[in-house]
């Protein structure tokens, strides 16, 4: 599904590689915990993945595709395949909670009926059905990030990126999430989290990538927060 | 596409940034106003020239019995030369008609001229009669603007003492008008580049007002021109409502301004609308182009997927 072949990443002014020749195979399916201090390169590695930020050297393959060559036009297309998820949730206040998951679709182009089907059907999977008109700004924080995993779900992507996508919630509504990202999982979406929240690593037990200093310094299957050999 | 969303986003735009886009068509009216101005001078200067200069006359003056200057060395120009030079105006292609000043003529143009002059000592001074004055050929030009090929083609010929060309008395007016119509053209052109900065502006503030939707879009796949649609047709607005004001500013003065000058300067040629329609073209087109060049630079600055 995703692979990075010796990616290294220099931002501009920076002397220091926000990733240091990385290279890490994620398979179709897995669900892949990204972990590390800040500024380790979680989020370098996110948006690389996404084609926000292009390599300073080497390859990465997305579903077959080597991104860091893709044409610009083509970029958009890329991301109808990726769903994102962020620790701030970025729904739109001033849309329902039935807007905010239709904006994904109706912003590629995808027809009313479409919409009309998949809208409910995403608002039920992530369990906020009858939620629907509430505005964002009317639900706690756990709903605000099932409106959120429901709008990058929506048009069923092959791959989900959440980038400490519980880093603003309580524990129990931080469980309540990860619940529905292992959902989404299960339906055969690669997900990749990035995330400082060891525990729901270590409750999860899932494949751990350690970064440190833009470096991987770990891949462990089915492992923790902090290093157990 | 969803048109409905684009239309929606370009509605609330305007909403959103009303005080911009009204500053975005006052500008584009102002200096698409004075761009007009300028343009339908320069089209009034050529009309001016055009006009001048078919009434206006160079004179290929021979050397007379008492002429002083080195080329007449050679005393009076003969009948020979002066056939000589009317042979080169024939066949001159600069030239549309000429006609011969015999010296009778001339003396009488003189004394006319010396009756009109309030200091007439000098003619009494100088005690001339017909046999001083110079034979000349008074040429009007095919095009005004080929006096100095004329020029060129006669000066050098034996028996022609001076060239007068008339068209150097008029040159002041000339620099006048021009001086006007760069002054138009330039304060145009200011207030071209101060609408690019404004549409520039207003750009980037309605992305930075819109850019959580702009930051979904992007992530969620919508393309660039889906993105950068709504923004478009926000300035594109602004452009042809400037522009439709401005060219309105330009039909009120051909319909008012134009026939008063008629009215009271009816022997001078003034444009008309066979002048004023390519100027209305001239300024939407700049409109658009004003509109659609910096919010494309801009919009792939700031909206870039």
């Amino acid at each position: 599904m995703i692979r990075f072949d010796n990616v290294s990443l220099t931002y501009d002014g920076q002397h220091r590689p926000a990733l240091d020749s990385v290279s890490v195979e994620v398979e179709k399916g897995e669900f892949v915990f990204l972990v590390g201090a800040s500024g380790s390169g979680k989020s370098t590695f996110l948006r690389l993945v996404l084609r926000e930020v292009r390599p300073t050297s080497g390859r990465i393959y997305v579903a077959g595709k080597e991104i860091d060559r893709l044409a610009s036009w083509k970029v958009p297309g890329l991301r109808r395949s990726i769903g994102t998820v962020f620790q701030d949730f970025r729904l739109l206040p001033n849309k329902t909670v039935t807007q905010n998951v239709a904006f994904a679709l109706q912003v590629i182009g995808k027809p009313k009926s479409a919409i009309q089907k998949l809208v409910p059907e995403a608002l039920e999977m992530v369990g906020l059905q009858g939620k629907g008109d509430r505005m964002p700004s009317e639900l706690s924080g756990g709903e605000q990030q099932r409106v959120a995993i429901a709008r990058a779900f929506v048009n069923r992507p092959i791959l989900l990126i959440a980038d400490e996508p519980t880093g603003n919630l309580d524990p129990t509504s931080s469980v309540g999430i990860m619940k529905l990202l292992d959902r989404v999982n299960r339906t055969g979406t690669t997900v990749i989290m990035g995330t400082h929240d060891s525990g729901v690593v270590d409750q999860m037990r899932k494949r751990v990538i350690e970064l440190h200093a833009g470096a991987v310094v770990r891949d462990q299957a089915r492992g923790v927060y902090g290093y157990q050999s | 596409m969803h048109m409905k969303y684009v239309v929606s986003e370009f509605g609330s735009g305007l909403r959103r940034n009303l005080s911009m886009t009204l500053a975005v068509i006052v500008t584009i009216w102002i200096s698409l106003s004075l761009a007009g101005i300028g343009l339908l001078m320069q089209s009034q200067v050529s009309l001016f020239e055009r006009y001048l200069g078919s009434q206006l006359e160079v004179k290929i003056v021979f050397c007379a019995k008492n002429s002083l200057t080195a080329k007449c060395v050679g005393g009076q120009a003969t009948p020979e030369q002066e056939a000589s030079v009317a042979e080169t105006l024939a066949e001159s292609p600069y030239v549309s008609r000429y006609r011969f000043e015999t010296r009778a003529e001339a003396f009488r143009g003189y004394q006319v001229r010396s009756d009109s002059d309030s200091d007439q000592s000098l003619a009494g001074i100088l005690d001339l009669k017909a046999a001083d004055m110079s034979t000349a050929y008074w040429a009007t030009l095919a095009h005004p603007d080929d006096n100095t090929e004329l020029v060129k083609e006669v000066e050098d010929a034996a028996g022609v003492e001076q060239i007068v060309d008339l068209r150097e008395r008029l040159a002041p007016l000339y620099e006048v008008l021009n001086l006007l119509k760069w002054l138009a053209l330039g304060a145009a052109g200011l207030l071209v580049l101060a609408a690019i900065l404004q549409v520039s502006n207003t750009i980037r503030l309605a992305a930075m007002a819109r850019r959580k939707e702009i930051g979904i879009m992007r992530l969620v796949g919508a393309s660039s021109l889906y993105i950068q649609l709504p923004f478009l047709l926000e300035i594109l607005f602004a452009a042809v409502v400037g522009a439709a004001l401005a060219c309105g500013g330009v039909v009120l003065a051909m319909n008012t301004l134009v026939p008063w000058l008629h009215r009271h300067t009816a022997s001078w040629p003034w444009i008309g609308w066979s002048e004023a329609r390519p100027v209305l073209l001239q300024i939407s087109v700049i409109a658009v182009l004003l509109a659609v060049i910096p919010t494309l630079l801009m919009t792939r600055k700031y909206l870039k997927v």
